[in-house]
């Protein structure tokens, strides 16, 4: 054996081969695994589509903007204010400082049973929760929704909805009591009907013992938004954040 | 002299062979666990070059050190206190000391060397 003739012995030898395997398995176990692509050939087109779709958009944008600009520089200095105006008027529409006339549904928020009047004569109505309403809007946007209001009160990309001592406040105005109507605009109602009488939301809804009831119509007229919007916790976004998206 | 270093590259070589991993929340432990051996291992080069060393101490250091540092980031991830970073100092100095010992012993095992070969060329 060369160990016996070694200055060494077997043990302290072991004992540095053990040291050893110890960095290599702590070097391996520190280095992460490489992610990779797993994407498939579908996947990818997919996403090539979705980027697609995004530089299409994105194209429309600029044109959109150059167009402008383009206004800007050739028109007479009248013609620029009107001009000034008209981008005004399309932000605020965008905004919900307007209001907005178009077709939708309508939806009626009731309750869905009445209770048996009992011996003590008080008629119990049933109460919304805000996650509800929060979920309702999310499902909502979901389906196609361009504009909602909520009993009278237009529901913006700003609008809080909140609990407070047990009513609920949309845009800082509380909710009046059930039964009240919650107006949404679309471009297809019909589809957003069939989409919201399908949805779970609306077992949610009847845990409650709340009933919604929805009616596409022509012609609603939305309340523009009445308050000032603060821009005090609004910042502006990077251009490469958006794109990073 | 040599055949410790080619244990422990046989067992660095034999460690990523096998592809070994430990789960993410043992690495602390193993990290400061390596982190003793390390400061073994030099303590034992040390001695060995100062002609002190007894494989007993080196071994039982080796176990004792390894285990005694995995047990006390134990201990601080129960009590809620980073002990680990008492193991990490105190080995992390000694490595030091340990590492600059041998190297003044090098230097001066080399200096007699060449002076002892400049008096036999004369």
């Amino acid at each position: 054996m060369i160990f016996v003739k070694s200055k060494f012995k077997l043990v302290v030898l072991l004992v540095f081969l053990l040291a050893g395997f110890m960095i290599a398995v702590q070097f391996q176990s520190i280095q992460k695994p490489k992610e990779r692509d797993t994407r498939d050939t579908w996947e990818l087109r997919a996403d090539i589509q979705e980027q697609q779709k995004t530089q299409q958009q994105l194209y429309a944008k600029i044109q959109q903007a150059e167009q402008t600009i383009h206004q800007y520089e050739n028109d007479s200095v009248t013609q620029t204010t009107a001009t000034l105006k008209k981008s005004v008027q399309a932000l605020k529409e965008e905004a919900g400082l307007t209001e907005k006339k178009g077709n939708g549904v309508v939806f009626k928020v009731k309750p869905l049973f009445h209770e048996e009047m009992d011996d003590t004569d008080v008629q119990v109505f049933p109460t919304l929760k805000p996650e509800l309403l929060s979920r309702f809007i999310n499902e909502l946007n979901k389906y196609g929704a361009t504009e909602i209001s909520i009993a009278n009160e237009r529901v913006i990309s700003i609008t809080p909805i909140r609990n407070v001592n047990g009513t609920i406040y949309v845009n800082n105005h509380p909710l009046p009591p059930i039964p009240f109507e919650i107006k949404v605009l679309s471009e297809n109602p019909e589809k957003l009907l069939s989409y919201m009488e399908y949805s779970s939301i609306r077992d949610y809804f009847a845990i409650e013992n709340i009933n919604l009831l929805g009616k596409t119509k022509n012609e609603i007229v939305l309340p523009k938004y009445d308050q000032e919007i603060h821009f005090k916790s609004i910042h502006l976004q990077e251009a490469e954040d958006v794109n990073g998206e | 002299m040599w055949l410790p270093f080619v244990f422990l590259l046989f067992g660095i070589v034999l460690g990523l062979l096998t592809d070994i991993r430990i789960p993410e929340e043992y690495t602390d432990y193993l990290s400061i666990a390596v982190l003793a051996a390390f400061d073994t291992l030099f303590g034992g080069i040390r001695a060995h070059l100062e002609g002190k060393f007894n494989d007993k101490v080196f071994i039982s250091g080796f176990f004792f050190n390894v285990s005694l540092a995995a047990f006390l980031a134990f201990v601080g991830v129960q009590i809620g206190v980073d002990l680990y970073l008492a193991a990490v100092f105190a080995f992390g100095v000694r490595l030091f000391q340990n590492i600059a010992l041998i190297r003044r012993h090098l230097i001066e095992k080399s200096y007699f060397k060449k002076k002892r070969k400049k008096t036999v060329k004369k």
